[in-house]
């Protein structure tokens, strides 16, 4: 079983390309945990940022009348992937992991693997 | 003093960066009201109540060690109250939804109080050296 802090580390040094990674919880847009990120990735923003992407999403799929579920958000930048997991278990809902990663060492398909795996052990 | 356009203009865009937000008030730490933007006209006077607050979290802050207290965070059953320091005379306190982005509240709030304690220090200055 995975903490937030064990969690995030296990993001960070076993997806190859890992920049930064945080816990978000979208009913607030507070992190309740970050790793990694620099100057230029200050997860807090990060944090804030994309719970407004997720809001929107959801909302979208209201308007559209979606009964399905969001897995996961993939934003592509020039240099970056960013990728937004939203946490579906029990006791994690309301909760989505975020990665930023390097476009250039990653591994898109096993980054989304290893989130999977990392979301089915957390347990806050 | 003519910074009040200013101020207004700050509340404004702050308005409208946060969604959910129901007003911005800016007061000095006299509890003058300098500038105010919400829907609620009758919620101005809370911006001098958010200047007593701030002031008693910053005596909490102070005695428990913790130093100077720059803002803080009331989540109440209908929504949020948050003050930050503008600069060292002024607060900025405003309301919002529920539903805010707490996270998104914080960083602008912080953003626009250091942005306001510019516009009045500017001000200050300019009225010392008429």
């Amino acid at each position: 079983m995975f903490t937030t802090e064990t969690a995030l580390k296990e993001a960070m040094t076993a997806i190859d390309g890992a920049l930064g990674a945080a816990l978000v919880d979208y009913s607030s847009g507070m992190a309740l945990g970050t790793l990694g990120g620099n100057k230029e990735l200050d997860l807090n923003v990060a944090a804030a940022g994309n719970t407004d992407v997720v809001r929107a999403k959801v909302r979208t799929m209201e308007m559209l009348g979606l009964k399905s579920e969001i897995e996961d958000v993939l934003i592509t930048l020039n240099d970056q992937y960013h990728l937004i997991r939203l946490l579906k278990s029990r006791n994690n809902s309301g909760l989505f992991l975020y990665l930023a990663l390097d476009k250039e060492k990653a591994n898109l398909a096993m980054a989304r693997h290893q989130l999977k795996r990392i979301e089915a052990e957390l347990d806050i | 003093m003519t910074v009040e356009p200013d101020v207004l203009d700050e509340l404004a865009r702050l308005r409208a960066r946060v969604p959910r937000l129901t007003g911005a008030f800016a007061a000095g730490t006299d509890g003058r009201v300098l500038a105010g933007d919400t829907t609620d006209a009758a919620a101005a006077h809370l911006a001098a109540f958010g200047v007593d607050v701030l002031e008693a979290a910053l005596r909490l802050s102070d005695a428990a060690g913790q130093g100077l207290a720059h803002e803080f965070l009331v989540h109440g059953e209908g929504g949020y109250v948050a003050a930050y320091a503008a600069g060292p005379s002024a607060v900025l306190t405003l309301l919002a939804e529920p539903r805010v982005n707490v996270g998104r509240l914080h960083l602008e709030g912080r953003r626009s109080g250091a942005r306001i304690g510019e516009l009045l220090g500017g001000a200050l200055e300019r009225l010392e050296n008429s």
